[in-house]
């Protein structure tokens, strides 16, 4: 419209208008355009008083880009209330939807976020009510000013709205983060990653990654048939990826972090996020075997026989439910990936392994991403990724062995850890790794000790103690102690003092360091007076150290009560031990 | 594995807030009778006059606006330069409401950033006057036995994109990590110096890159951050022995804290879906929020850490000494950004390594 055209300009100005709200059957008329003028006064769907109302809308939007928040408000609430009786109608359901969800975010960000929750609630109760009881695809508040020859077809249309019903659930699931409701917002972020599955509307990165990033909070709920559908819609979604042409990929790609990117640049940053997408399926690997343990282990840390074939019972019967429990499951729809998914997701089971032939499973697959994750995050220039994957490694490894029954060969799976991870270790500079560099000494220790404890085992069942053993368990021990040792040093200043107050993140660990070396000193081997009395003085001086660290230090008790316990009761026995060893010494001749 | 030797001792960040002179007759920040938000209580604390009662804020060190920028290099820098010249790694940020004096602290006048003789000159060029002042001392000390060598690289980082201030047609480049040598810019250019002069020449060849870039490029410099990046190595001839160290300060100027908005500081405003590029972006950020505050179980996260925390990872809670200045502005239509700051930088003190020995947590007696 010309700036004279005041017919036009009144419509913006004058406002509120004692406008005539169309009656329904005007609404509902099955073509907009039967007879009048293209986009003129009363020529758009539903005629003047739906125009008005669009535009209530898109003054209002333009109000609220400008920061006029107050102005915004009113015109998108008087918007509402102007459609308010034709919510369902197909020519406005679309502007009413996109209406509510403005003022959601707008009360969102005054604050107002019950507000802004009824708003969006109640856009997607009517999307799902005109879906139910009207279903075909309604105009897009842009055709309330086209021409005719301009309008959409009804696919795009179709598409408009699942769109605009898509962003009324992302909101939502924003809202219900606000609020705290983290099950509700959980599940509003994956039914928008399913939506935008469904309507093939989505960055396919960005939705690869947050289907992998949803993956890891399923994890931590130990939800992992959730988890691995996730998982197994990211690998999918990527291998997708990979059949389009970088240049198209580069278009897709603008999301957050990819700006400007040249095409070598485009090769790493993909090689990064599959990489990514792989570490979340070790995590899910290495979690499913971590919680199976919990599940299955005794008092004492080992396989319990029983709870072994209760679980297998429980596993027999959900078996049996098993059609109904994945027709519960929330599925990634789309009916062309639906096949590529399933088949991703029967590469490894979402059940917790029971025995070490299905705990190898899942180790072995787990290994696979380990494997696939390090081609992009290579030591020398992915530095502390690499580390991580390595010790995500050696984690599954230590998961595995829990389910091995035979002692060799689960002190070898240890001795792997302690290779790899040593391998990464001595190539570190603790400069600029320093608390990458404490974290492996701190595994490698935890290793050997590991080891040390089985080779004790497997010797207490043997008939006799030969040297052999002896002075495997005494190398195992001094191994793990000067890995401990290496850690603690880890800590001195630059004086090379320890300190008298241990930092926060460092205080348990310090302390279980000590405990250990506590005990590692004291299982030392021999026959020798004199070494007796060194290795019984030195589990003395380690377990000392952290009863009279925490005499000093109150707040330390809580950090290490069990093993402060341990310490007190053993500095009284070995400290009686010390004298009777000195004793004998001085009455040998 | 390295000749130098890690350390724990001072790792903590330490904060020192200064508060810049009003300035009359900017529209801004001429308050009128209103007066100023806030007031220098002592050498490390400061009253915030809030409603209805008054906040108090303590810091590391906290200079008025009389303080002179040698007192602020001498706080601040000294000793960090002179952990730099031992091994370690150091890093000195400005941090603030654009405005509030961040480059005249970190630079001196803008009016007059070229010229580093200026006795209002800030704290980078005292930094290399002291750095080569100390390099000379070394020198002299020990003869020949004893080299050092000198290289700087300046760096801009805007939009999650680094771009090298050295080479103006530079663009995109990536971070990565060295076993050695701990995180740097591939392929990002370092200049030799010998002097301060010459680091001097360098820095202010970047500075001009820096502001040719905003009026060509659009960049904005309030919403970029600017590294400028100075790695010592010395070497040292011990018997027939090379003991080499290498050590880097950074002297990091922050984009304006008021552009620093994440969706957090927003509080509860809903990020919108963009029209373009079918993008929801904001849906990752709420499912990691999720996993936040799930059990302590250590996933992984996808979402990379933004470049410029990237960068200076070992600055923020590592192996390093680090320096934060705030830079606040007393003017009372300020409150808001100088509430805001005085707080990222008791933040900022609270600064510790996630990266904690995980494997002790969950020890098992045995």
């Amino acid at each position: 419209a010309e700036l004279s055209d005041h017919g036009g300009l009144d419509l913006l100005f004058c406002h509120p208008l004692p406008v005539v709200v169309p009656t329904a059957t005007q609404a509902e008329q099955p073509h907009p355009h039967a007879g009048g003028g293209a986009g003129g006064p009363g020529g758009g769907p539903g005629g003047q008083g739906q125009q008005l109302a669009v535009l209530e809308y898109l003054l209002g939007l333009n109000h609220v880009e400008t920061e006029e928040l107050s102005a915004g408000e009113e015109h998108l609430s008087q918007c509402v209330s102007l459609l308010q009786e034709h919510r369902l109608s197909r020519q406005t359901v679309s502007v009413y939807t996109e209406a509510e969800n403005q003022l959601g975010i707008l009360w969102a960000g005054l604050g107002e976020i019950e507000k802004a929750q009824k708003y969006l609630e109640d856009a997607e109760a009517l999307y799902n009510q005109y879906m139910r009881e009207i279903g075909t695809a309604p105009y897009d508040p842009q055709e309330h000013f086209m021409a005719e020859e301009e309008m959409l077809s009804e696919q795009e249309r179709h598409k408009r709205f699942e769109k605009v019903a898509t962003q009324t659930l992302y909101y939502l699931a924003q809202v219900y983060k606000h609020l705290d409701m983290d099950e509700k917002a959980a599940r509003y972020c994956h039914t928008t990653l399913q939506r935008q599955l469904e309507t093939r509307d989505y960055n396919p990165v960005e939705w690869t990654i947050n289907a992998a990033t949803l993956s890891q909070y399923y994890i931590s709920k130990e939800l992992y048939m959730e988890a691995r559908l996730c998982l197994a819609g990211a690998t999918v979604i990527f291998e997708e990826l990979g059949d389009v042409s970088l240049e198209s990929a580069a278009e897709e790609l603008a999301g957050e972090d990819a700006v400007h990117l040249h095409e070598q640049n485009l090769h790493d940053w993909l090689g990064q996020k599959k990489s990514d997408i792989s570490r979340c399926w070790i995590k899910y690997c290495l979690f499913l075997l971590q919680d199976s343990r919990k599940l299955l282990e005794d008092d004492i840390a080992e396989l319990d026989p029983e709870r072994q074939d209760e679980l297998r019972a429980q596993q027999a019967r959900e078996e049996e439910e098993k059609e109904r429990g994945r027709k519960k499951a929330v599925q990634f729809g789309s009916s062309e990936t639906f096949d590529s998914i399933l088949s991703a997701e029967e590469k490894v089971t979402c059940l917790y392994p029971v025995d070490f032939q299905s705990a190898r499973q899942v180790f072995l697959f787990g290994q696979s991403h380990v494997l696939e994750s390090k081609k992009f995050f290579q030591l020398d220039g992915h530095t502390r990724d690499h580390v991580e994957v390595v010790q995500d490694h050696s984690a599954l490894f230590k998961a595995l062995a829990f389910f091995e029954e035979d002692h060799e060969r689960r002190c070898k799976m240890h001795k792997r850890r302690v290779d790899m991870l040593e391998a990464v270790h001595k190539e570190l500079n603790p400069q600029y790794y320093l608390l990458v560099c404490r974290q492996l000494q701190f595994e490698i220790a935890d290793a050997y000790y590991q080891m040390m404890m089985l080779k004790v085992t497997i010797a207490n069942g043997l008939e006799d103690l030969d040297q052999r053993n002896i002075k495997k368990i005494n190398h195992l021990a001094h191994a793990a102690i000067s890995s401990y040792q290496l850690f603690l040093d880890s800590l001195r200043d630059a004086d090379k003092q320890f300190p008298s107050e241990l930092e926060s993140d460092v205080l348990r660990p310090a302390l279980f360091a000590k405990f250990r070396m506590g005990y590692l000193h004291n299982k030392i081997i021999t026959a020798e007076p004199r070494g007796q009395l060194e290795n019984t003085q030195n589990s003395l001086d380690c377990y000392s150290f952290v009863v009279d660290y925490c005499q000093s230090h109150e707040e330390a008790i809580a950090a290490v009560e069990m093993e402060l316990e341990l310490c007190t009761e053993m500095t009284g026995l070995l400290a009686a031990r010390v004298k009777q060893l000195r004793a004998k010494l001085l009455a040998e001749p | 594995p390295s000749p130098q030797p890690p350390s724990a001792e001072g790792d903590s960040i330490k904060v020192y807030v200064r508060v810049r002179p009003p300035v009359k007759g900017t529209a801004l920040f001429n308050d009128g009778d209103q007066g100023q938000c806030l007031s220098v209580i002592s050498s490390n604390a400061v009253r915030l006059n809030s409603k209805p009662e008054p906040k108090i804020f303590t810091y590391d060190h906290v200079a008025d606006i009389h303080t002179t920028q040698e007192s602020v290099f001498s706080v601040v820098a000294k000793g960090i330069i002179e952990s730099c010249m031992n091994g370690y790694n150091g890093t000195i940020f400005a941090y603030g409401q654009t405005g509030s004096g961040k480059t005249f602290t970190m630079l001196g006048p803008s009016d007059d950033s070229d010229n580093f003789t200026h006795n209002l000159r800030g704290v980078i060029p005292r930094s290399f006057e002291y750095l080569f002042y100390l390099i000379s001392r070394e020198k002299e000390k020990a003869g020949d036995g004893k080299d050092f060598l000198c290289k700087c690289s300046f760096i801009e980082i805007y939009n999650e994109q680094i771009y090298d201030l050295l080479d103006p047609a530079s663009s995109g480049l990536f971070l990565r990590e060295n076993i050695k040598t701990g995180v740097f810019v591939e392929g990002v250019i370092e200049r030799v110096v010998t002097s301060a002069a010459e680091a001097y020449q360098v820095l202010s060849m970047g500075w001009r890159n820096r502001s040719v870039a905003s009026t060509s490029m659009n960049r904005e410099s309030s919403r970029s951050h600017a590294v400028f990046t100075v790695t010592i190595e010395s070497k040292e001839k011990i018997s027939n022995l090379f003991n080499i160290r290498t050590s880097q300060l950074n002297l990091v100027d922050l984009a304006g804290s008021e552009r620093q908005r994440d969706t957090r500081a927003e509080g509860v405003r809903l990020k919108e879906a963009s029209s373009i590029n079918r993008s929801l972006s904001c849906l990752g950020n709420v499912i990691m929020g999720l996993i936040d505050v799930a059990s302590g179980k250590n996933r992984h996260i996808c979402y990379r850490d933004s470049k410029l925390t990237f960068l200076l990872r070992d600055s923020l809670g590592g192996n390093a000494k680090t320096y934060i200045i705030a830079n606040v502005h007393p003017g009372s239509r300020c409150f808001g950004e100088t509430l805001s700051t005085l707080q990222f930088a008791r933040r900022a003190k609270l600064i510790k390594n996630k990266a904690t020995v995980n494997e002790a947590t969950q020890g098992s007696l045995g």
